[in-house]
């Protein structure tokens, strides 16, 4: 694929499939796109389609040190910049500070960075990986949307300004349990992967059993398939399917059915509802 | 330069900012923009945002630049192959003998404009910051049949690129705003479902209290925490599973709220047959009756949906002992009823699973309905103008 004018980001952006990691080609694209404009990606998608792994593909290949930050619906925004220890320092100032060489009156020594911190503050480009960035509410969003946008943020306490030394490369990923807010998809480059597609999957299952017999492949990922389409609470992604045929690579079985029944239904579909609903179906 | 294409977007309902024009042509300067298919994926990193708006940026592109206007009418397309520059483009192409004349009724219309816009990226630096494609008129060169049979309805698509050759595959359509819920969008549907949560503050130290009391209490540490305030919500849904029309969707509809539950504080379902009378029921098969008193008796601020088609005979709705199954006394026709229900719970919403564009064709009961209920469709736009409706009537 022509890649024209990339320059030298280009030798260092060998950005492509893996031993352990099967990439879209226009995922890969999108990747390197994204890191060029500078602009954080969000990744969205159904859970299974390798969102969170495609962060850490990107640190191993192009060597960069990682910061992630995995949300919580408690978060603020502020904690993944810094946190400042009041609560330590309330001790300190009670009952002193021991050998810890702490200096009660220097607020630094109270100071600890989260995962953007570190980022800013690394000398050296690192990926940045927000992870399920869906959980925290809009207001949380709204806090690191200046953070993103500006790659600096305040220490409240002391009015100090800490810039990035180098842009992180950000990946956001969010699982789509909650809306996020307009401002802050505006200051993205969102991709929403979809699931694979038979072919991709058939790639993806042959990264993880090299050996696996064609037959067996084939006949299980139209099973697999066909189940997804039916709408269950829980569908199988992919890591249930690789489960699956691992199960049943394992019993040397050479299809899925057994006995005219899914063998290893348990691994395929978690919900009881799911696997009540599923056998009803079947008679 | 695109400035149509821009315009486009804008029509098809894919919000656009100015903004993103300029980083658009900021990626234009750093020669992101080699080819065809880069230019697809960086329009559409840039320009869409959301996963809604995925199927119609594809098929704006496919339009615009593949002249695949079958899937999109748009009369643009006709008068950019008359524009100036794509004019020029064949004229001289012809005249280079690249295309000779014949060739050219042969070839599908989206190879010719691929090669157009490969060769306009090409020689990028020429055209940067250009002119509009605009019309002029004048005849073109390969004449009116050849149009046609060069085949502008050819369906399939040209072209090898990867990104390129989805287009047309409608990978997304099930993920349009106006999709109807299903099993694949019911993931977005939940994230709108979600915005009807108020989240309060969470369990945290109250650290100005903290040192305040600290110091009053002599440097002896004191630590207060503020409370954590808890979702109150209840909900209570009334569907028609009356008929085997509605089957599907009263499934839908109770896997959605289902997965929503551990975020209610209440939620209940309730059943009825295509209007409701002195009662609903409370499991599928119709055989515990609720009577609608005991509803009443729940809280004023529950969130109430209404599912159903509220396509009825008129009878069913308007006069008294109307109701479908004989057995059910009813001396108040159901629109009283349901106009009690609307009155006694301020927030609630219908949503039906006919489309809004068909509801012109249905029974005048469901124009009666609407008329009580704020009504919308059971799609992924209908779901979230319902709860946008219930947080804004909350909020006054």
């Amino acid at each position: 694929m022509s890649r024209g004018s990339l320059t030298i980001e280009e030798t260092i952006l060998q950005f492509t499939s893996t031993d352990r990691y099967y990439l879209n080609p226009e995922l890969e694209e999108i990747v390197n796109i994204a890191i060029l404009m500078e602009k954080p990606l969000l990744l969205s998608g159904e859970a299974g389609t390798g969102k969170t792994q495609l962060a850490f593909e990107i640190a191993r290949t192009l060597g960069l040190e990682m910061e992630i930050a995995r949300c919580k619906s408690t978060f603020k925004g502020e904690e993944l910049c810094y946190i400042y220890d009041t609560v330590l320092r309330l001790n300190d100032s009670r009952f002193g500070t021991g050998d810890t060489k702490r200096d009660i009156n220097n607020i630094w020594d109270y100071l600890r960075f989260g995962p953007i911190g570190r980022a800013f503050r690394s000398e050296k480009r690192r990926v940045l990986l927000i992870d399920e960035i869906d959980k925290t509410d809009s207001d949380t969003q709204d806090n690191l949307l200046d953070v993103l946008e500006d790659n600096s943020f305040i220490i409240r306490e002391i009015n100090h300004c800490v810039q990035a030394e180098q842009k992180p490369i950000i990946i956001i990923t969010s699982n789509a349990k909650r809306e996020l807010s307009d401002p802050f998809l505006r200051r993205c480059f969102c991709h929403f992967i979809p699931f694979p597609q038979v072919d991709e999957i058939s790639k993806i299952v042959k990264l993880h059993y090299p050996d696996i017999d064609d037959t067996l492949l084939q006949s299980s990922t139209e099973a697999f398939y066909k189940l997804r389409r039916e709408g269950f609470e829980k569908p199988p992604a992919t890591a249930e399917l690789l489960d699956w045929l691992g199960a049943l690579q394992k019993n040397e079985r050479t299809g899925p059915e057994n006995n005219g029944e899914v063998a290893f239904l348990g691994s395929l579909l978690k919900r009881t509802e799911d696997i009540l609903r599923f056998k009803k179906q079947r008679r | 330069m695109f400035t149509d294409f821009f315009q486009l977007l804008r029509r098809c309902g894919i919000p656009i900012s100015f903004q993103y024009i300029i980083e658009f042509f900021q990626a234009w300067e750093k020669g992101l923009v080699t080819n065809l298919d880069r230019l697809f994926l960086v329009t559409r990193l840039i320009f869409v945002k959301k996963v809604e708006h995925y199927d119609m940026f594809e098929r704006a592109f496919a339009a615009y630049f593949l002249g695949q206007v079958d899937k999109l009418q748009i009369p643009e397309v006709d008068s950019f192959f008359l524009s100036k520059p794509f004019r020029e483009w064949l004229d001289k192409e012809i005249e280079e003998g690249n295309f000779p004349p014949q060739a050219l009724h042969e070839m599908p219309l989206e190879e010719l404009l691929q090669k157009f816009w490969e060769t306009m990226l090409e020689q990028q630096e020429e055209h940067h910051g250009g002119s509009r494609w605009v019309g002029t008129g004048g005849t073109s060169p390969w004449g009116h049949s050849g149009y046609a049979k060069g085949g502008i309805r050819v369906h399939g698509v040209g072209g090898n690129k990867s990104a390129i050759k989805v287009l047309g595959q409608n990978r997304y359509t099930n993920y349009k705003q106006d999709a109807k819920l299903g099993a694949e969008n019911i993931r977005q549907a939940l994230a709108m479902l979600k915005n009807m949560l108020p989240v309060g503050p969470h369990n945290e130290l109250d650290i100005d209290e903290t040192i305040h009391r600290t110091c009053k209490n002599g440097g002896e540490i004191d630590f207060i925490f503020k409370r954590e305030l808890r979702d109150q919500l209840k909900v209570v849904l009334l569907m028609d599973n009356g008929g085997y029309s509605m089957m599907p969707y009263v499934r839908l509809i109770k896997l959605l709220f289902s997965k929503m539950r551990s975020q209610f504080k209440d939620l209940e379902f309730y059943y009825f047959h295509n209007c409701i009378y002195e009662g609903v029921y409370s499991d599928v098969q119709h055989r515990n009756f609720v009577p609608l008193r005991n509803i009443f008796q729940k809280d004023k601020d529950i969130r109430l949906f209404v599912v159903g088609d509220a396509n009825m005979a008129p009878s069913e709705l308007f006069s008294p002992y109307g109701a479908i199954n004989y057995y059910v006394e009813n001396a108040i026709p159901g629109i009283d009823w349901l106009q009690l229900i609307a009155d006694t719970f301020p927030y609630a919403v219908w949503l039906n699973p006919i489309e809004k564009k068909y509801w012109y064709y249905q029974s005048s009961t469901l124009e009666a309905i609407s008329q009580i209920f704020h009504m919308q469709d059971l799609t992924l736009d209908g779901l979230k103008n319902a709860i946008t409706y219930l947080e804004e009537k909350v909020e006054k």
